[in-house]
Formats: structure tokens, C-alpha cells, sequence
């Protein structure tokens, strides 16, 4: 049990037996779908917020309207972005800490790739058609969920073949959150998209559920795809990347189980805490507020096990960029998961919920946690495939760092202000016992924080940009050769 | 000759979406459908000649290597 | 009862399936109870099913994404109350496939805006919001008024929603069009189409080809009007 406490650096200590010709191609694929869709579903929010701050931008047109580009962006963002990050990462560490190569041959891999982005091609192509389900995260119809579930199903073979067929004895914690995600995510894709096509061949459908049963599913799927496409998942990737960035040891061992086993089992019960205050009965919105609070635990002991790895390696957050990307994340992972619990209390959420206050909430958790873990574990990904020596620029990765995170500190403060003033301005009484303001008047009020909304995204999809930049000068530039290139894909130690 | 049991099943696999693609677009009833089904047709035709030229790619390298042309690759 | 981690570590199948269950027990606890106990969907008077306009109206609805700016479920909060109406009922929704409560109010609550304004106000808000509001951030919807209705797969769709538990009848679904074009026509005897969906509202559209803007209006303007709040029946609801 000791070796598994030292975890990822498992490989610097024991040199491979034999040579395992690893499947990197498809990580390198998924790695540049990564960058792809990261700058599409960034700029796609930065017109989305342009257009609540100037609503002409909508143009009038009805593939341009704010209702159809916003599922775009959210897809985008979660399915394109973070899931090209978390397959790639997925199968880039599950590989590694196996020491097996990737299950069912490249051609299975392949598909896997080609298939997923051809459901998220299609998918916002048939938002902007006008076709949606209307349930938010699950905007595809049912002809996409279907081909989405094939995939997915095959990812779930490709994945778990590869940790059955290990060579290590013990499954390293990293693909314990992958594995999670991986399952979790299949149930809940399932379980919320039951739906009767009009016909068989019609795209358009009816969810089996109505009203109350159907808000408390959809809910139950979309809190998850949280708690698990954005949480578990990036855990994942988080306790390989830390560890290996910082050649250190995963803080506690014992502490990873017990926050493993509470966050997967809690989590699920957190759903309700969408519903608060409204037509689900009463029980059910008490239990998912119970379970919202009580899942603070669990999510610090994430933080904490993923911070305290770098004790003794502190100095490195200086000296390595990427890595001050991936512990900036933990840190934006504490505040959202303490926020989170907050804004679940009924008496918080009556004034939080329908606001913009959601809106920071959500982001400084996908900016601050998905974008940024995801931003570190690129930096490193990007020299060891591509076989460079170094980054082409460390100075270009502090100034992404900064841009980004003033970026966040935008977005996050603008949309506390406004959400709390409409939340505020709503409830409002004047003396005579009357409701104070006209929505209307709330509308306008927030505008100058849209405006400010709009600048921190900006500012994201810059740094965003160059990221880009530096990685393909990263691969491009002779300055970044290494001395002697090894054969592709051949495990070296030390990596 | 000596193809991989695992372009065989994807090959076969992608190219039954291939199938199915072409009947939904042919009794689509509205453009949704009618994209998806020509599009996942051409992703199919498209991934199944990726597939084959891989294919040769590699018998062709495996030849070069047998008459000791080819360095690492 | 103490089983070693090692050994879950060393075995993916079992790691897996003990997953699997400690994923299953929440969502089992809290959805499952909603479909079986009674209370959780309180029979109200007056809920029926959309008309076949209004049903098409709110496929409109979904399909331009209205619920990511407008909520359609007012909480049980007295300022919610006193701005949009009694909070919203449980049975409101029950024929709602899917479910619209939203989750964001760029734009105000409509669960009760049925019959808050005239419908050729919805027609002019519709085309271009800011002309009546001048705050408003709303895209403009023209393009809806100059779209056909398409009513090709009218009797599909209301026998789909039929399948997954809406009560549609035999004879609603065989007079599905003629009710439908009725709906969009002012002059028209709607005396059938109010037998069967009591308080539908008629829009001043064009009968021989409704666009997708009367759709839309007549989905706008039923919107929690079924419920009759001062019906003796519906006593114990009242505030």
C-alpha cells in the first residue's frame, strides 16, 4: 500500500521491464480538439455577453439569437472543451500509470476521437437549426444522444480494458476519478434523455417525464454533470498532473479514499438544490440542501490532498508556469465548491437563484477549476508528446496566467454585483408596502456589469490565444528541439 | 491480407452508421434528420478510407522495414 | 464488513460495481418517491392539455430557447407572488414534456403571463421587443411571423405526447388540425375547440396558414391561466 502513496512518481522509481509502445497519436489528437473548441466556446460566450450588453448584436436572425447560441456555447465549453480535455487526458494517463497500451487497437481509439467530435459538430449545428430539447445541458435530440451513447459506451470499453489489462497491481487514484466520471456520466446521459421521437425519422421528441418528475431528473442529470463530467473527471486529471508536475508524492493516500467514496456518494443527492422553493415537494428539497452542505467535506479534501502535494515543492510554482495554472485551479475549486454549499441554503438561494449570481458561480468554477487544470495539464502534455525540449515561451505562458486570472476576477466580481442586485432589487418594498421596482428597471441596472462581464471574457479568450500560440511554436520552433528525439510513443523514464 | 481484428470491427461497425445514415436522410421529414443522416454517411465513407489507407501505411512501412530501408519511426 | 481497499484497487470490476451503487442510492431515494407518492402532483381543477396550437406554439418555445432567459415557475416567496401571481402548482406542469421552469431570469417569469396582455402586444413584443420595452434585451422574433406553421406532423407529434402519458383522446387528435386552424382565426365558431380546451385563447392569425408567431401567442397566452384560483373547488390553493 505504501507504493501506491507515491502514486504517479511510481514510474521514475521503477523503469520499465520492456518497451510499451503507448497509443499517443489519439492523446495528441484529443489535445488539439482541446485548444480547438477551448477558443470556440470562449468566443462564443464573449458574443453571448456582448449581446446581453447590446442585445442588437442578436442580429435579428434566428441562428444568430441569443436562445440558440447559448446552448452552443454551453456544449461547447462543457462537451467540446472539457471533454476533449478529459478523454485525452484520460487515455494519456490511464496508459501510464497501467503501463498497458491503449485496449481494442488504434482503430477503436480512432473512432472514438472522430466520432465524439462529429456529435459535437452536429450538435450545435442543430441548436443553430433550431432543434433542442430544451433542457439545459441536454440540449441534444434524441438521434444525437443515441450516437453521444455508442460513443460513450465505447470510451467506457476502451478505458476499463486498458486498467483490466494493467501491469501495475494496484489502479492508480487518478483512474479511480476517471473511471467514476466515466460511468456516472453514461447513467445520468441515459436516465435524463429517455424521450418518444415524434418519428423514427424526426428529430424532434418528447421527454418521458413531465413537469415535476422530469425537473427533478433533469436536475439530478445536470447538478452531475458538474459533479462529475467537471468535478470527478478533473480530479482525475488533477491527481496525475499535480503529482507529476511537481515530482512530488500525492499528499495523503488514505485521505484520496475517503474523499473519493463521499464525493461520489453525495454529490448525486445534490440535485434539488436547483429546485428550491418551488412545485418539488418539500422533502426532496430539503434532502438536496442537506447534501449540497454537507458535500463542502468531501470537495475540500479534493483541495486540500491536491495543494498539499506540493509541500516541499513550493519553489516550483515560481519556476514552472503551468503548474502555478494547475494549483491556481485547486484554489478556484475551494472557493466554488465553498460557494456552492452557500448559494444551497433555501434562505441564500431565494435571493441567489434566477440571478446572475448563478451565472459567476458557475463560471468561476469552469474558468477557475476546468479551464485552469485543463491549461496546466496542457503545458506539460504539449513538450512530452510533441517530443520539445521546453515550452517556446515561459514568459508568454505568466502573461496568459495573469491575463486569465484578472479575467476571472472580472467575470466573477461583475455578476456577484449584479445577481445580488436583482436579487435584491426584485424583493424590494417601497414605503407604501409595493413592490419597489419594474423588472424592467432591474434589466437596465445591471447593464454596466455586463459590460464589465464582456471585458473578463475578453480577456480569457486572449490568454486562450496565447496558449494557442505558444503550443504551436511549442511544436513548430527549432528552438524547443530536444537533442535527441527518442522513437514515438516509447515510455521514458521520467515521464 | 492480414488485416487487424480491430479495423475490421470498426470498419464494419462505422460502416452500418454508414447505412443507417443513408435511411434516416432518405425518410427524413425535416432538415434536422436530412443533415444528420447524409452527414453521418460521409463521416462513415470518410472514416473507412482513413481506415484502409492507414492500413496500407503501415504494410507499406512493415515492407520497407523487412528490406531494411526504413529507420525508426 | 471491513474490506481492504487494496482489494477494490487491485479488482476494476468490483472497484466499478461498488461505484455503480454508491452512485445509485441518491438518485434512487429522490426520484423514484416523486413518481410513486400521491401528494407529490396535487390533482388540480382546470389543467388540461395544450391545444393543438398552443402545443405547437410551445415546440416553438423550446426550440428557440426561451428557458434560458425566462423561468416558468414562480417560488412560494411573497415578492415572486405579489409580481407574477400565485406561486406556481406542481399539476401546472404536469403535461409538460419537457418541463420549462428555467433557471435564469434575464427576462421576467412567465408561468402566469397568459392573459397579462392583449395578444396584439405579444405580436408587436415578439417582433421586436424593445419597441414596448425599451429596456428589454430580448432578440427580435420577426422571422417567426413570416415562417409557416408547419402542421404536416401535427397528429405525430400529439400521438408522441400521447405515448409518454398526455391524455390527447381519439377525437382530439382527428379534429387536431381543424382545431388548430380555428385557434388562428378570429371569425371562426371556436364553440368545439373551447369544449375541449376550455379558455383557448384565439389569436388573430390566418387560418388557411398560421404562422409560427400565432403558435406561439396562443402557447403565451394560456400560460397559467387554467387554473381558476377563485373556483370554490380549488379552495384550498388560495393564499
Amino acid at each position: 500500500m505504501s507504493d501506491l502513496a507515491l502514486g504517479a512518481s511510481s514510474a521514475v522509481a521503477m523503469p520499465a521491464h520492456r518497451t510499451i509502445v503507448y497509443n499517443e497519436d489519439i492523446v495528441k489528437k484529443f489535445v488539439i480538439a482541446t485548444m480547438f473548441w477551448g477558443v470556440v466556446a470562449f468566443l462564443v460566450g464573449v458574443v453571448l455577453a456582448a449581446q446581453l450588453a447590446w442585445p442588437e448584436l442578436n442580429l435579428g436572425i434566428s441562428f444568430t439569437n441569443f436562445g440558440r447560441l447559448r446552448p452552443v456555447h454551453t456544449s461547447a465549453g462543457i462537451f467540446a472543451f472539457g471533454g476533449s480535455a478529459l478523454i485525452g487526458t484520460s487515455f494519456y494517463v490511464v496508459q501510464r500509470t497501467c503501463r498497458a497500451r491503449l485496449f481494442g487497437g488504434e482503430a477503436l481509439a480512432n473512432f472514438i476521437f472522430w466520432g465524439y467530435q462529429f456529435f459535437i459538430v452536429m450538435a450545435a449545428l442543430s441548436y443553430v437549426m433550431g432543434f433542442s430539447q430544451g433542457q439545459e445541458y441536454a440540449e441534444p435530440e434524441w438521434h444525437l444522444d443515441v450516437w453521444l451513447t455508442i460513443i460513450w459506451v465505447l470510451y467506457a470499453v476502451v478505458f476499463i480494458g486498458t486498467v483490466v489489462m494493467r501491469e501495475e497491481p494496484h489502479i492508480y487514484v487518478a483512474n479511480w476519478f476517471y473511471m467514476a466520471f466515466i460511468l456516472t456520466i453514461a447513467v445520468l446521459h441515459i436516465g435524463n434523455n429517455i424521450a418518444m421521437p415524434v418519428s423514427i425519422f424526426t428529430a424532434k421528441s418528447y421527454n418521458i417525464a413531465s413537469g415535476v418528475q422530469n425537473a427533478m431528473i433533469q436536475w439530478w442529470y445536470g447538478h452531475n454533470a458538474v459533479g462529475f463530467f467537471l468535478t470527478a473527471g478533473f480530479l482525475g486529471m488533477m491527481y496525475y498532473f499535480i503529482p507529476k508536475a511537481a515530482n512530488r508524492p500525492v499528499y495523503s493516500y488514505r485521505l484520496s479514499i475517503v474523499h473519493f467514496w463521499s464525493l461520489i456518494f453525495m454529490y448525486i443527492w445534490a440535485g434539488p438544490h436547483h429546485l428550491h422553493w418551488t412545485a418539488l415537494p418539500d422533502w426532496t428539497q430539503t434532502l438536496g440542501m442537506a447534501f449540497s452542505v454537507m458535500l463542502w467535506m468531501p470537495s475540500w479534501g479534493g483541495m486540500i490532498n491536491g495543494i498539499m502535494t506540493l509541500s516541499g515543492a513550493w519553489d516550483k510554482l515560481r519556476t514552472d508556469p503551468g503548474l502555478r495554472f494547475s494549483v491556481t485551479a485547486v484554489g478556484f475549486y475551494g472557493m466554488s465548491t465553498f460557494e456552492g454549499p452557500v448559494m444551497s441554503v433555501r434562505d441564500v438561494n431565494a435571493l441567489s437563484h434566477y440571478t446572475d449570481w448563478g451565472i459567476g458561480h458557475v463560471h468561476s468554477g469552469t474558468l477557475g477549476w476546468v479551464a485552469f487544470i485543463t491549461f496546466g495539464a496542457l503545458y506539460y502534455l504539449v513538450p512530452v508528446l510533441w517530443q520539445r525540449q521546453r515550452l517556446y515561451s515561459v514568459r508568454m505562458v505568466s502573461w496568459h496566467y495573469w491575463i486569465a486570472t484578472l479575467g476571472i476576477v472580472f467575470y466573477i466580481t461583475s455578476m456577484w454585483v449584479a445577481g445580488i442586485m436583482q436579487g435584491l432589487m426584485w424583493r424590494a418594498y417601497d414605503a407604501f408596502g409595493f413592490l419597489q421596482y419594474s423588472f424592467a428597471e432591474s434589466v437596465s441596472a445591471v447593464h454596466p456589469y455586463y459590460v464589465i462581464r464582456l471585458t473578463g471574457g475578453l480577456f480569457f479568450l486572449i490568454g486562450m490565444l496565447f496558449m494557442v500560440c505558444n503550443l504551436i511554436l511549442t511544436v513548430r520552433s527549432p528552438t524547443t528541439e530536444r537533442p535527441e528525439v527518442l522513437p514515438a510513443g516509447v515510455a521514458v523514464a521520467g515521464e | 491480407m492480414d488485416i487487424e481484428a480491430s479495423d475490421l470491427i470498426v470498419g464494419i461497425m462505422v460502416s452500418v452508421f454508414g447505412l443507417i445514415g443513408l435511411i434516416l436522410a432518405a425518410g427524413a421529414t425535416d432538415n434536422e434528420m436530412y443533415v444528420f443522416g447524409l452527414s453521418l454517411a460521409g463521416f462513415s465513407v470518410v472514416f473507412v478510407i482513413g481506415l484502409i489507407r492507414r492500413h496500407y501505411d503501415k504494410a507499406e512501412l512493415r515492407q520497407k522495414r523487412l528490406r531494411g530501408e526504413a529507420g525508426h519511426v | 464488513m471491513f474490506i481492504r481497499h487494496e482489494t477494490l484497487e487491485k479488482n476494476a470490476f468490483l472497484f466499478l460495481l461498488l461505484t455503480l451503487l454508491t452512485i445509485a442510492i441518491g438518485g434512487i431515494v429522490e426520484v423514484i418517491p416523486l413518481f410513486t407518492i400521491e401528494t407529490t402532483v396535487e390533482p388540480v381543477k382546470g389543467v388540461r392539455p395544450y391545444s393543438p396550437l398552443e402545443s405547437r406554439g410551445r415546440d416553438i418555445y423550446v426550440r428557440e430557447g426561451c428557458y434560458v432567459c425566462h423561468s416558468q415557475m414562480i417560488r412560494a416567496l411573497r415578492d415572486e407572488v405579489e409580481r407574477y401571481g400565485h406561486y406556481s402548482l406542481a399539476a401546472e406542469s404536469m403535461y409538460d414534456h419537457p418541463f420549462q421552469w428555467g433557471s435564469k431570469r434575464i427576462g421576467p417569469d412567465l408561468a402566469r403571463v397568459g392573459g397579462k396582455y392583449s395578444s396584439e402586444w405579444h405580436y408587436a413584443h415578439l417582433t421586436n421587443a424593445q419597441s414596448v420595452v425599451p429596456e428589454s434585451l430580448m432578440p427580435h422574433y420577426a422571422f417567426l411571423a413570416d415562417t409557416p406553421l408547419d402542421t404536416d406532423d401535427l397528429v405525430n407529434r400529439l400521438k408522441a405526447q400521447r405515448t409518454v402519458g398526455v391524455p390527447y383522446t381519439d377525437e382530439d387528435i382527428a379534429n387536431a388540425l381543424a382545431d388548430l386552424r380555428t385557434q388562428a382565426d378570429p371569425s371562426a365558431d371556436n364553440t368545439a375547440l373551447l369544449k375541449r380546451y376550455p379558455k383557448a385563447v384565439t389569436v388573430p392569425g390566418n387560418s388557411t396558414a398560421p404562422t409560427e408567431m400565432d403558435a406561439l401567442v396562443a402557447y403565451l397566452q394560456v400560460l397559467g391561466t387554467m387554473v381558476d384560483f377563485a373556483d370554490p373547488a380549488n379552495e384550498k390553493l388560495r393564499q
